[in-house]
């Protein structure tokens, strides 16, 4: 089963005076079980890809399929429950709600699915406990260090066990031995419970993880290998 | 438009929602107040001279006493000679002399107690609106002729009409038996049938005979036409006839409490209610001036590095908070003038305000007037308040330190 | 229900975000609220006590009388039924309280003066409660039978005829042939009214006495009924107009004063009025203020829908933080009220301005009727605008592209 679809897609952004073409007729198949890392330099279209596969943006042609179900052209409250049910996200900043609590924001999602209290509370101190944010769980985003939010994110994204998960830049704010962690921690879900994961990034090291690398340059692809990991 | 305003201005913009919602509450009280002070204030006066106008007068000279206890026998000595230096005193006023006395007065077939007043026909139209109240028939002419005014509840109750003979029953100023008999000149309708039932006027020179005054009277009144310069009339009159044993000079104030106190009554309410909505208005311009303030933190902080003193910003708040004000006090001030004015046309009423009204002694509709007052005086005040508001987020910038101000998102 | 549990978390705390604004607004509503309960609490006393002097002078919640007598309040108009029949009916109805009595007009006369008054022939018994004059608290003594041969007038009346207890005053009225119908009383009680003008206008004297006097034998000109609840009449109505029907007018009290009727009506509307434009004078600060916290937080609204909450699900938090903001404020402003009204709820004093109150209608101290309708009705009233206020910002909310609010710095 593929987990992830693009046909054919086009994006172009106006910024200014000028047409910037975010998606340039890209299409792409990504398995189920995929460990994928988009990489590009800024403005190269990652995010975009990102973006419209999580649905969060509408490609101006083209299609999108997840789970092999079309989703470029569902309502506003399907892509919601899509997001929400199938797919995890940690976005390259801003990624956490300010009134709630680390463990709170792990919680959210779950909370909205409805997850029972005892069950949602447990779920998220143990992955807290594995993004290594033991002790920390009643702080605020604000009274927390960039990786820490960062981890708090990761911890959200994967907390529900998503089919897919979508992240940009996850490792931005973290040490090396965090990102480490972090990507070990991916991996692991990847490995035991297939878990497709789409990273963009142009970490080195988060790429030497991936199982599959796809660059891009100015809204295309220009290169897809896949990898052996490390 | 020089820097500082045009800075303020533009400041003012950058959040046109807020400070439209911000200037909306203002226009908002605005309205309602100008609205409210034009009717308000009009119905007092309509109230105060319909009140007087109709038979108290704004200024009435008794024997001490009369007022509170208004016995027979507390009477004025030669009453019609005083009125008649009074009127060659005061050339310019309407001034009657009176005197009044209860009755039972009987038809043929029927008899009900009212109160008769004797009044001095030549002069009574003057002071009074009863005499063009009367709908059939004609007012009293002759001083000592045996005529009565009725109204026409009373008539209706006596089974009577214009030109039918009554007899009077009562008890003179001495308490001796007093009764005459009386042909209907006219009768009157003033809209209240309570007044209508138990108020009969004759002349004072038939009264003087029938009720055994020798001369007296209970009161002079005078007719002010207005109620400015009473005070000073009061004075003037007290000059010519001295307070004394004898006699005593009293205000509309005097002669009728309970409207200036009904007045103040409801004014009280009514600016109890304007405060809170002044207030209301002021936590609004408190709130968004805060906002605004806490907002520009940062941009303070820069300002105040490059030597911009904690006073200039803090006018430059109060200078924003001023336009805006300003901008409600105009907007306010037409909405509510428009309103106004249309209704002077239109009339104001609203349902039951009927039943009320005629209690009062005003008409069911009611049609206010723009003045100046009432058009600037409660924006004015909204005005003052709003600054008065906008100082705490002002005088907070004082406690501003540029550096950390600076690091402030 | 859990996404009602998420929501009302984070509305909660967003609302402690910005707590000097959250404060600043939940002061305003505060005194928005107490205001609307204060202002209705002291009204709504005004207007019952009013309402209450009104009908203590009727008195009477259901009124019987003959179709004439509104217009001519008098011995040709008495009811067609014996008072004996009526006594038999009336009792058998088991009404909380009911009376007859003779009520028509009369000049009284002392040694020193006369007066037009109203002289109510009643019998002692029936009465007691149901009349505005306390037995106890007269001076004297009240009335003991319906054919006492006494008579009770006011102390205001007393002073103005010179008389006291003891001493003897005529009362003089008409007989159906409308021959004087007039005789002899010996004062046996002053009675005090907390409506002055009562004192001067009621004189009371036995039923059977008055019968007499007036010679109309067995007859009334009065039937008055009295209800648990002078809101609602209604039972008492139809249970009146089932014993006695023909040739009789049967009136409820609000058409009988339709001054004091109209007055309940006025007064809701008055107080819903009130209510919508303090509202209003808020709605503005409130709208501002959630306009506010929307563009502050537009990235985590964003990341919000971005996570997979739905548009309405962003509506809905916005509004409850709304109605969250509301309701605090609500409670403790009713809280306010109530605690206000605490101190002064035996009344306040208005003696100030006492004959201004008197001309309303109402004594001169003031009990603040503090109704848990009114309360409820505030509260349910401005939470019901306050949705609709927060609908327009919350609307907006909900709109944001997650993307485009995600990236927005």
């Amino acid at each position: 089963m593929t987990a992830v679809r693009c046909v054919d897609l086009c994006k172009t952004y106006r910024q200014g005076e000028e047409d910037i073409k975010a998606l340039d007729h890209v299409s792409i198949e990504i398995e189920e079980g995929g460990f994928v890392c988009l990489s590009a330099p800024s403005g190269g279209g990652k995010t975009t890809l990102l973006n419209a596969i999580g649905g969060l943006d509408k490609p101006d042609s083209g299609e999108v399929y997840v789970a092999e179900r079309r989703i470029d052209n569902l309502s506003k409250g399907e892509l919601a429950e899509l997001r929400l049910r199938q797919i995890g996200f940690v976005f390259q900043a801003f990624n956490l709600i300010p009134v709630l609590t680390a463990r709170e924001n792990v919680e959210f999602v779950m909370q909205v699915q409805g997850v029972p209290a005892a069950e949602r509370g447990q779920k998220a101190l143990e992955i807290l406990e594995e993004v290594g944010l033991k002790g920390l769980e009643d702080r605020r985003p604000a009274d927390m260090s960039g990786g820490q939010q960062q981890r708090v994110a990761v911890a959200r994204a994967i907390v529900s066990r998503p089919a897919l998960v979508l992240a940009d830049e996850p490792t931005a704010n973290l040490d090396s031995k965090t990102s480490d962690g972090l990507m070990e921690l991916f991996r692991e879900l990847n490995d035991h419970h297939s878990t497709t994961f789409v990273i963009a990034t142009h970490d080195k090291r988060v790429m030497s993880y991936a199982k599959r690398i796809v660059r891009m340059l100015d809204g295309r692809i220009v290169e897809d290998i896949s990898q052996d990991a490390v | 438009m020089n820097l500082v305003l045009r800075l303020a201005w533009r400041n003012l913009w950058r959040q046109p929602r807020r400070t439209w919602l911000t200037t909306g509450a203002m226009v908002f009280s605005n309205t309602l107040l100008v609205f409210m002070i034009s009717l308000q204030f009009g119905m007092y006066g309509l109230m105060i001279n319909n009140t007087l106008q109709a038979y108290t007068g704004h200024l009435q000279i008794q024997a001490p006493g009369y007022i509170d206890d208004q016995k027979m026998r507390q009477t004025v000595a030669d009453i019609l000679p005083l009125a008649e230096r009074l009127r060659a005193e005061f050339p310019e006023q309407s001034i009657a002399a009176r005197a009044t006395g209860f009755a039972l007065v009987s038809s043929a077939d029927r008899s009900y107690g009212v109160a008769v007043v004797g009044v001095e026909p030549g002069y009574e139209s003057r002071v009074s609106t009863l005499p063009g109240l009367v709908s059939s028939g004609r007012f009293l002419e002759d001083n000592d002729a045996a005529e009565i005014v009725i109204g026409a509840a009373l008539a209706r109750i006596l089974r009577v009409d214009v030109g039918d003979e009554l007899t009077l029953l009562g008890s003179g100023k001495d308490g001796s038996f007093a009764a005459a008999v009386v042909i209907i000149a006219g009768i009157f309708d003033s809209g209240l049938p309570d007044f209508d039932r138990s108020f009969t006027e004759i002349p004072l020179g038939l009264f003087d005979d029938v009720f055994y005054m020798n001369g007296s009277g209970h009161h002079v009144v005078i007719n002010n036409g207005g109620i400015s310069g009473v005070a000073d009339l009061k004075t003037r009159v007290e000059a010519t006839v001295p307070p004394g044993e004898e006699l005593v000079v009293h205000d509309w104030d005097a002669l009728q409490p309970g409207l200036q106190q009904t007045i103040k009554a409801d004014i009280s309410s009514a600016f109890f209610m304007y405060g809170i909505l002044v207030i209301l208005v002021a936590f609004s311009v408190l709130n968004t001036q805060l906002m605004s303030v806490l907002e520009r933190t940062h941009e303070f902080g820069i300002v105040m590095s490059l030597g911009l003193t904690p006073g200039r910003l803090g006018r430059l708040v109060l200078l924003e908070t001023a336009i805006m004000g300003f901008m409600g006090l105009v907007l306010g001030a037409i909405l509510g003038g428009l309103v106004t004015w249309w209704l002077s046309f239109n009339g104001f009423a609203y349902p039951g305000m009927e039943e009320m009204a005629s209690r009062f002694n005003l008409p069911a509709r009611f049609y206010p007037e723009v003045t100046l007052i009432s058009l600037l005086s409660g924006p004015v005040v909204v005005f003052l308040f709003t600054l008065l508001a906008a100082l705490y987020p002002a005088l907070r910038l004082h406690k501003l330190h540029p550096v950390e101000a600076m690091r402030a998102v | 229900m859990h996404m009602l549990a998420v929501l009302s978390r984070l509305a909660w705390r967003n609302l402690w975000r910005n707590h000097r604004r959250t404060l600043i607004m939940l002061l305003a509503i505060i005194l928005g609220t107490w205001a609307m309960i204060f202002m209705t609490a002291l009204m709504r006393g005004m207007v019952s006590q009013m309402v209450a002097d009104g009908i203590s002078s009727l008195p009477g919640h259901v009124q019987v009388h003959h179709p004439d007598f509104r217009d001519d309040p008098s011995v040709a108009n008495l009811i067609n039924v014996p008072d004996s029949e009526i006594a038999e009916r009336f009792n058998a109805a088991n009404f909380r309280q009911w009376a007859s009595r003779v009520r028509v007009p009369a000049v009284i006369t002392s040694e020193y003066d006369s007066r037009g008054v109203t002289l109510v022939g009643v019998d002692p018994a029936l009465e007691d409660g149901l009349t505005f004059v306390d037995y106890r608290e007269v001076e004297g003594r009240f009335l003991e039978s319906a054919d006492d041969k006494g008579v009770v007038i006011g102390r205001k009346l007393a002073d103005i005829l010179n008389t006291e207890v003891g001493k003897r005053i005529v009362l003089m009225s008409q007989d159906p042939d409308n021959e004087i119908a007039d005789r002899g009383f010996r004062v046996v009680g002053l009675f005090t009214a907390s409506v002055k003008a009562f004192e001067e206008q009621f004189v009371f004297a036995g039923k059977t006495t008055t019968q007499n006097m007036l010679r109309i034998g067995d007859q009334v000109s009065e039937i008055a009924v009295l209800g648990d609840d002078y809101r609602d009449v209604e039972a008492e109505f139809q249970k009146t107009l089932e014993l006695i029907n023909d040739g009789v007018t049967v009136q409820r009290w609000t058409e009988v004063d339709r001054f004091l009727g109209t007055m309940l009506g006025v007064m809701d509307g008055f107080v819903l009025v009130w209510i919508v434009v303090i509202f209003l004078a808020l709605s503005f600060g409130l709208v501002n203020t959630l306009v506010m916290a929307v563009f502050e937080r537009v990235r985590e609204i964003g990341l919000m829908l971005a996570l997979g909450m739905r548009p309405k699900d962003i509506l809905g938090q916005i509004i409850l933080e709304s109605l969250l903001l509301l309701a605090i404020g609500l409670a403790l402003g009713s809280a306010l009220a109530w605690a206000t009204v605490q101190p002064i709820r035996d009344g306040i004093d208005l003696s100030m301005v006492s004959e201004g109150m008197e001309m309303m209608g109402v004594s001169s101290v003031l009990v603040p009727e503090l109704l848990l309708s009114d309360v409820v009705l505030a509260n349910v009233v401005v939470l019901i605008l306050g949705f609709f206020a927060s609908l327009s910002p919350a609307w907006r909310a909900a709109q944001y592209e997650p993307i485009e609010a995600i990236t927005k710095v």
